[in-house]
């Protein structure tokens, strides 16, 4: 399977590049082919501008390059991963700016003739999720979890039929001692075994 | 009332721009003193760099290009929304905003051996989003409504604790009739004009 691996965490040493590092290595080693993304490293710009809005409903929509490459790496990919820490319960910026200026119309999803949004991602059969949270599961649970809602919902509706959803929460990260942090990424790599 | 409009869209010519003209136009009238940011005119950077991370749990300062959104902050009481719903959601723009602004000792704090921040923002009494979205209300609830909940809910926590949050949005924009786009304009004239807040208003109705 070609599987893509987005992260979004500012510093490079954070427990996020850590989770995605193992993901990306147990992906491999079971016979996929990874495609790491780090949207910071790259210096993703998260913000559409406005020459992108302008051509967003036009035949070009992609006019940065860095967001072409991008497009044309989801375009191959049957499984998404990301990796993210959840602040203000969702996305952080650069992620949801990925969204936008990557998955734009003919990527992520295209217009019909009365201008419906269908399926873009056709290909894509896979979507697994790994936040990492400063709240608690009770806390996240009450406030609606938005991050994990644009990924396996908003972008959900946009992929195969069949897709399969996994989502791997680590909660109250602040508190979190090193056995269970370290526990985690045993379930991350299993999970990835088992992609 | 002191209004507060964070404004967010790339393009001066949008619907989402006339909305901002009508909404402050309605607060002016209505008797509000109005300060506005239009995020993309000041150029505003999104992404939280990996200083501002790695000091977000004690802030030695408060970085030169939020200030003036800080200060705004904790000046109002009314606190406005105005942008377009892009993946169920704030735009990058706006969602880097609240991950950049809403800093320690702004917006929360976290007291010695807490775990779950409180609220500074508690000059905050009214909470408003208007926003469009492309696809109809059915989608935006399979989708979980993320935008709103962000600000009705992971925002409205740290804000006065008896804010009042209004929602106005326009579904499937892009189908809209020209009448439909007015009638929604009016909305929020009407809805702007009306803008108040009392806690003895609220605690007469409530209890």
């Amino acid at each position: 399977m070609r599987v893509l691996v987005v992260v979004a965490h500012p510093d490079p040493n954070s427990f996020n590049h850590t989770i995605a590092s193992t993901a990306a290595a147990s992906l491999a080693e079971a016979g996929h082919a990874v495609t790491l993304l780090d949207l910071y490293a790259e210096e993703f710009r998260a913000a559409m501008s406005h020459d992108e809005r302008l051509a967003y409903h036009g035949d070009r929509p992609l006019v940065d390059p860095m967001a072409e490459r991008h497009a044309g790496i989801v375009k191959q990919a049957e499984a998404l991963v990301f990796v993210y820490p959840t602040w203000w319960s969702t996305v952080p910026a650069i992620l949801k700016g990925w969204l936008e200026r990557v998955m734009v119309p003919g990527v992520g999803f295209v217009f019909d003739e009365n201008h419906h949004v269908r399926r873009g991602l056709t290909d894509v059969s896979r979507i697994v999720g790994i936040s990492t949270y400063g709240s608690s599961w009770l806390y996240v649970k009450a406030i609606h979890d938005n991050g994990r809602r644009t990924l396996m919902r908003a972008l959900r509706l946009n992929t195969a039929l069949l897709t399969r959803r996994s989502w791997l929460a680590l909660y109250e990260i602040d508190n979190c001692s090193l056995a269970r942090r370290q526990a985690f990424l045993r379930r991350v790599d299993h999970k990835m075994r088992s992609l | 009332m002191k209004a507060y409009v964070v404004y967010c869209h790339p393009d001066p010519g949008s619907f989402t721009a006339a909305v901002r003209d009508r909404a402050v136009d309605a607060l002016s009238a209505a008797g509000h003193e109005v300060r506005m940011s239009d995020l993309y005119a000041d150029g505003f950077e999104p992404s939280l760099s990996e200083p501002e991370w790695l000091d977000h749990l004690a802030p030695q300062r408060i970085h030169p290009d939020i200030v003036v959104y800080c200060e705004n902050l904790r000046w109002c009481d009314a606190l406005l929304f105005i942008y377009p719903t892009w993946w169920s959601g704030q735009p990058a723009m706006l969602t880097g905003w609240l991950d950049r602004v809403l800093v320690r000792g702004v917006a929360w704090e976290l007291a010695q051996g807490a775990t779950r921040i409180s609220g500074r923002l508690t000059n905050v009494k009214t909470l408003v989003a208007i926003t469009s979205h492309g696809s109809s209300k059915l989608i935006n609830v399979i989708e979980g409504e993320t935008g709103r909940r962000v600000i009705g809910r992971s925002l409205r926590v740290l804000c006065h604790r008896f804010a009042r949050t209004t929602w106005l949005a326009l579904y499937d924009v892009d189908r809209s009739t020209q009448a439909q786009r007015e009638a929604f304009l009016d909305r929020v004239e009407h809805r702007m004009r009306r803008l108040w807040w009392s806690p003895r208003g609220l605690a007469a109705r409530r209890w």
